[in-house]
């Protein structure tokens, strides 16, 4: 009986591996894909504020957000990253990319190794972003100053080190097309529909996961536990924001202020070094769309006292 | 005996003491937070986006209550407050303690650039340009050396 069932299961053992390779296979995006280009660096620094890529890559713990040295660690359920050199140095960061390899990092979160990055490099989000604003940022990034210095590798314990699962969480969690407005709403709203959602990454932080690691899509921007550690990142649907106003939260998004008078703190504050760089009218387009996100109960925050 | 229940009752008080005087410093320390958040989102805030009209005397009151939490902030989070019990949505983060250093240097760049609006606010356009400076000091403390709890 075990005999003749035996050639039965290596059959499906192998069918299984190769549906395994094939779902996980890195996705990248072509050269010869890329239509000739003249970018536009005006508008790579757009996207590098929104992308707010600074907040990660900038080498902590001094004040130059343009020297992207990388070195942050980055705590996490699944393990410490270390964020990467994005800097132009040909050695240590992203000097020696092509423009496709950097397209296929940012959109399709696969390295030019051809391996998956892990979803702490939030191209989940980004790669709603047009092809022309990355290409846009690449120019970007090539003008600012070189860092030298190769950031460790990251301290992440089996099984989640292997990068062929990765595949798997971008199956399940990632959906990569380019934005698609929604002609019901203004030019405005779908601005900041594509900034927020896009290279703003704010669901990144402000919506709970799964135990994969996953964002738990029914409670986008509910917010939830800080997927780094300590502390609660808060509700941006108008469950919690109710009160503000879209100026409010564009004029939040400007200085770190509340209508209360409180200041941004935390992961936030180095959000707003970003946001605060944005034009006035991409701050607006942000607020309309983020007033616009309908009340959604969050997980339970932790008990506390009552207040004295 | 008596002596025995003199120093037993002595030092419960004194415990006693400790835990109110702990209590106290946490009030002083929130209290003295939600009036510097009142004057940002109340009188300065407003201005600054044109909702109320420049008021000189306004800005006065909360620049001098900005300058005495400057002069407070020094000895605010004494060592005796890091086990205390924090109400509300924020406490100080262990780093208020574990980087003093960096800590100080925060309410002495606070304290710096109070003094500066102190000296520049004298009508709308000064304060449109010092006030983002005094938010970002807040916040670059807050970024750091605050917890959000809930």
């Amino acid at each position: 009986m075990l005999r003749r069932m035996l050639p039965a299961l290596v059959v499906v053992a192998a069918l299984g591996c190769a549906i395994f390779w094939w779902l996980t296979m890195p996705v990248t995006v072509a050269a010869s894909s890329l239509p000739a280009y003249t970018p536009d660096t005006a508008n790579g620094l757009t996207a590098f504020n929104a992308g707010g890529c600074s907040s990660c890559h900038a080498v902590p713990a001094q004040p130059d957000r343009l020297k992207l040295g990388g070195g942050l660690a980055m705590p996490s359920p699944f393990g410490t990253f270390h964020v990467p050199n994005i800097s132009p140095d040909p050695a240590d960061g992203i000097g020696r990319w092509t423009e496709a390899e950097f397209v296929t990092a940012v959109l399709k979160g696969t390295a030019p190794s051809g391996a998956h990055y892990f979803p702490a490099f939030p191209y989940g989000s980004y790669a709603i972003t047009r092809v022309e604003d990355a290409r846009d940022l690449f120019a970007y990034l090539k003008t600012l100053a070189p860092v030298s210095g190769k950031v460790r590798d990251h301290d992440v314990p089996f099984p989640f080190n292997v990068r062929r699962n990765v595949g798997i969480w971008k199956f399940l969690f990632m959906d990569d097309k380019p934005y698609q407005p929604d002609p019901a709403r203004s030019a405005q709203w779908n601005r900041g529909a594509y900034l927020v959602d896009g290279l703003g990454h704010c669901a990144e932080c402000h919506s709970p996961r799964n135990f994969l690691g996953g964002i738990v899509a029914a409670q986008r921007f509910a917010g939830g536990p800080n997927p780094e550690g300590e502390g609660w990142v808060p509700n941006i649907t108008q469950k919690r924001l109710g009160e503000w106003s879209a100026k409010d939260i564009a004029y939040f998004l400007e200085t770190g202020m509340t209508p209360e008078g409180d200041t941004a703190g935390g992961s936030m504050a180095r959000v707003i070094r970003n946001t605060s760089q944005l034009s006035p009218g991409d701050r607006a387009a942000m607020a309309e769309y983020i007033k616009s996100l309908p009340p959604v109960e969050g997980p339970p925050r932790p008990k506390k006292a009552e207040k004295s | 005996m008596i002596m025995r229940t003199v120093v037993v009752v002595g030092t419960l008080l004194l415990g006693a003491g400790a835990v109110l005087a702990q209590q106290d410093a946490v009030k002083l320390a929130q209290d003295t937070m939600k009036a510097n958040g009142r004057n940002m989102g109340t009188v300065l805030s407003p201005m600054f986006k044109g909702e109320k009209p420049y008021d000189q005397a306004a800005v006065d009151a909360a620049l001098n209550q900005f300058e005495d939490t400057a002069k407070k902030l020094p000895t605010m989070f004494p060592a005796s407050l890091k086990d205390a019990k924090w109400e509300g949505d924020f406490s100080p983060s262990p780093k208020v303690w574990e980087d003093k250093a960096g800590h100080d240097a925060k309410i002495a760049s606070f304290a710096k650039v109070v003094a500066e609006a102190k000296a520049k606010i004298k009508d709308l356009d000064s304060l449109k340009a010092n006030f983002p400076g005094i938010g970002k000091e807040c916040s670059a403390c807050h970024e750091t050396y605050r917890l959000k709890k809930g």
